[in-house]
């Protein structure tokens, strides 16, 4: 391990997120998306009767779904054809199951995310990890003491197997139908890999769970699940990161997020994402909160060519709460359009939404937010604030925020704000003696600190790397 | 959505118009070019979120709601000295170059389904000429309706540092008109380098009228052009209130109010484009809700790439008195040159509790409290009317409706 912190130390931000491997795949899927496809990828995992059929029907929804093409200021998508993808790739591991201890993985594979620091930060930091390459988690882990108290993580295709019920129950039912949109559908149709998380009622995790997502080949689509079920009065954090090197094909990564938050449960997905500057980022991550529940999102949002992401919140229960917290960074031939969505679907609920974007060199970033407050949501409120910052005539930013009231004794509020990069703050710090770009960087890392103070320390730093070799321009 | 032009609208129906008001060849040509253009327009874009489209144009029957043969209007136009305020037919007699050259140089008719049709049948409006220099602040306009459907366009034109100030007026008529009708409105504004205009608009019509009103100014280097928008009538309201800063320095506000009560629903919008240097705007919107009342609101600050110190500030305030109102709001800011300073808020909330408490503990009754507090809202808006007048009438009409 000794040699991995060296390595880690020696080896700049670049280099950790940029390097490729050689693809290595046992099974590789035919390009585009057929109902064959589809029934070779569910037998090779072996999976009940009840998912194929979930998949068949997501298929058809997502044959029948136009594409998004209306919303105002939306990125391009003209380029995504799902005939030009290969839905699954299975990494050439030795067993079905992802393997528990990091010396057993294959050694490029180990390597890989060795680089990224995942071992490292599961010794100082973590309860669990999971680590997803191409389509199939391939080294999960939990710490004992959590297993213990019946606290599941697992790979969501073993927890097909395993935990059969509760899969069935939750899985893109109730949060996120496949029919919600084209590439929820999509999504439901050929997703593998993630994560499932469970925690029983009563139990705090007290340290996060994390699970890393890489995609390593060219022209491959990523479609991970994530399930979160977390039991009244629990406590869970879970993290996830992702990356993927650039090709010169484009790269498709749908994933799907589903969390159920109990009564009185408290849930922190925390998210850095860092998809390659030609990767489409097309997600759906939703949250239903009881009674009393709390939902936390934390996201930065800063590598692909196009995201199109809103996490949403359905507050279902009398007391329930839900904060977000975004960071969009847009450099040249970016477009992030991203923000949120709470659904104040009982009394006395109470939303907060803080979102930060930067732009650079021709980069465009988008808040898209709604915020329902349904007839009978007594007392709710809500309050959104965005901020945008502009480094030059290049950029854009966006600010479109949908508020639908239905309810009189509620307050909401919103409120945004745009401004460049303050030539006097600029100035005040180069004659301390900073230069331009050093000032520069300094400005926007006060700038995103409400977000980074929010995440662990090993994710702030990394955040603040990658907002670095945006500033460098030196990404991708 | 694109709609169908009805049955019984044709290029005879344009040429009858134009006849009777013995029209110059140019304008019957633009009215059947608007009319020929209505076949691929769609309705004017309605804000849209998953599962709901907030205001339903599409619900408007036009084979029921036009009557355009047998339009009829009250107009009174009062002017002040060294204005021109002329009824349309006049106008195009008096300044036939002129008309020619400013009518739809504003307002494209083919902007939508709903432009097109009211520029190809329009029968009332007015034309107010402002001449270099002159200054002027009593303008008013009065039109009453008295028609199923009546189709109004009004054009105003100032010259080099000249400034107006226009009051319009819109109400219902006493003509006895039996069921749901119909009332549109289009104004361009023109405002020529340095001049200054100010454009208030009064709408009371009853509430078995649909309104759509679209205004928009086209504002020259270091002009202003304010708009006052306040809606209390109708049935159900579209308005589009908009400013292009095209000239460097200029400048423009718009103010808004609306009181929306039993089933009235307001799709109130307002947007400004900068699209030139050191512009500024100030978007301010109040409106009041009860019963099962509906508002929806727009708000967009556009900044251009060219729009270099760009000042454009926006807030958007809804009080709800009723549980079963619903408001929606959506302020869009989009932001293409970094030299900007932006920012927009919106609030819905309730009449405070604490300050109804206050006042219920100093012996007020708690409705005379809450209708204390519903006016004291509308106070910032009102505070933008520079015209007494108008300012007096709006306010005297807030508090008759909360006393009803």
């Amino acid at each position: 391990m000794s040699s991995d912190q060296d390595h880690l130390k020696e080896t700049d931000t670049e280099a950790r997120f940029e390097f490729k491997k050689e693809e290595r795949s046992s099974f590789q899927a035919e390009k585009g998306l057929t109902e064959e496809t589809i029934r070779v990828i569910s037998e090779d995992k072996g999976e009940p009767e009840w998912m194929l059929k979930r998949r068949l029907r997501a298929l058809e929804q997502f044959q029948e779904m136009p594409m998004p093409t209306d919303w105002p200021g939306q990125p391009d998508l003209s380029e995504v054809d799902v005939n030009e993808i290969i839905p699954y790739i299975r990494p050439d591991v030795e067993t079905r199951e992802s393997v528990d201890d990091w010396t057993d993985l294959p050694d490029d594979i180990k390597d890989t995310f060795d680089k990224l620091g995942i071992p490292e930060a599961e010794k100082n930091a973590l309860s669990g990890v999971g680590a997803q390459y191409e389509s199939e988690v391939v080294y999960q882990n939990m710490q004992e003491q959590w297993e213990e108290k019946g606290v599941i993580f697992c790979n969501m295709d073993e927890a097909v197997q395993e935990h059969g019920d509760l899969v069935r129950e939750h899985f893109m039912t109730k949060c996120v139908p496949p029919s919600d949109n084209k590439f929820a559908a999509l999504h439901g149709a050929i997703w593998s890999g993630g994560s499932f998380v469970y925690v029983p009622e009563d139990t705090t995790v007290e340290m996060p769970v994390q699970a890393y997502f890489r995609m390593n080949s060219e022209g491959m689509g990523q479609f991970e699940h994530t399930l979160i079920i977390a039991e009244e009065n629990s406590e869970v954090h879970y993290i996830e990161g992702c990356s993927a090197p650039k090709y010169s094909a484009f790269n498709l990564h749908s994933g799907g997020v589903e969390v159920f938050v109990g009564e009185g449960a408290h849930v922190q997905y925390s998210t850095v994402q860092n998809w390659s500057k030609n990767t489409y980022n097309l997600n759906t991550k939703r949250a239903l909160v009881e009674a009393d529940g709390r939902m936390e999102w934390i996201s930065g949002s800063m590598g692909s060519k196009a995201t199109m992401l809103y996490p949403s919140t359905v507050l279902k229960g009398p007391g329930a709460s839900d904060n977000h917290i975004t960071i969009a960074f847009a450099g040249e031939g970016q477009n992030i359009d991203t923000g949120a969505k709470v659904y104040h679907n009982a009394p006395e609920t109470k939303s907060t939404i803080e979102s930060k974007s930067i732009s650079k060199d021709g980069g465009r970033t988008n808040y898209r937010g709604l915020v329902h407050i349904a007839d009978g949501a007594a007392d709710s409120s809500t309050s959104v604030e965005c901020d945008a910052l502009m480094f030059d005539n290049e950029s854009t930013s966006d600010t479109m925020p949908y508020m639908e009231i239905n309810e009189s004794t509620v307050d909401v509020a919103h409120e945004a704000t745009v401004g460049k990069i303050g030539d006097e703050d600029v100035f005040y710090l180069q004659s301390r003696g900073l230069d331009d770009d050093d000032a520069k960087q300094m400005i926007v890392s006060g700038f995103i600190e409400p977000i980074t103070e929010e995440l662990p320390i090993e994710y702030a730093v990394e955040l603040n790397r990658l907002v670095e070799l945006e500033m460098e321009g030196s990404l991708g | 959505m694109s709609a169908q032009v009805p049955a019984d609208l044709s290029e005879a129906t344009v040429h009858e118009i134009a006849n009777s008001r013995d029209e110059p060849d140019w304008l019957r040509e633009t009215r059947l070019k608007a009319l020929k253009a209505m076949d691929d327009l769609e309705m004017p874009d309605v804000i849209q979120t998953p599962g709901r489209r907030w205001t339903n144009l599409g619900q408007l029957d036009f084979d029921e709601l036009a009557d355009p043969l047998n339009q009829a209007d009250d107009t009174e136009r009062v002017t002040d000295e060294g204005v021109e305020v002329l009824p349309f037919t006049e106008a195009v007699e008096k300044h036939p170059k002129l008309m020619q050259a400013k009518f739809g140089s504003v307002i494209d008719p083919e902007t939508n389904y709903l432009t097109a049709l009211s520029v190809a049948l329009f029968t009332t409006g007015t034309f107010i000429y402002v001449p270099e220099g002159v200054d002027a602040e009593d303008v008013t306009i009065r039109t009453e309706m008295n028609s199923r459907s009546l189709f109004s366009h009004t054009l105003v034109v100032t010259e080099d540092s000249s400034s107006v100030t226009i009051l319009e007026r819109i109400s219902s008529g006493d003509a006895a008109v039996d069921g749901e009708r119909y009332f549109s409105n289009l104004v361009e504004v023109d405002a020529a380098e340095n001049s200054y205009v100010q454009y208030g608009s009064l709408q009371t019509l009853d509430e078995e009228t649909y309104n759509v009103t679209l205004k928009r100014g086209d504002a020259d280097v270091y002009s202003t052009i304010n708009w006052i928008e306040g809606n209390l009538g109708s049935r159900l309201t579209r308005s589009d209130v908009e400013t292009e800063l095209n000239g460097d320095s200029s400048e423009t506000k718009i103010v808004g109010a609306f009181f929306g009560h039993d089933d009235q629903h307001f799709d109130v919008n307002a947007r400004v484009w900068h699209q030139a240097e050191h512009t500024t705007a100030d978007l301010v919107t109040r409106g009041v809700l009860d019963d099962t009342a509906r508002s929806v609101y727009e708000g967009v600050q556009d900044v251009g790439r060219e729009a270099w110190d760009t000042s454009s500030y926006q807030r958007e305030n809804t009080l709800m008195l009723s549980d079963d109102s619903e408001a929606d709001a959506s302020p869009k800011l989009i932001i293409n040159n970094h030299d900007t300073e932006a920012s927009h808020s919106a609030t819905v909330g309730q009449v405070d509790r604490e300050d109804l408490f206050y006042l219920t503990s100093r012996t007020i009754p708690e409705r005379d409290a809450r209708n204390m507090l519903v006016e004291g809202f509308f106070v910032p808006v009102l505070e933008e009317i520079a015209v007494e007048e108008f300012r007096e009438d709006l306010e005297r009409r807030i508090s008759a409706r909360l006393r009803e």
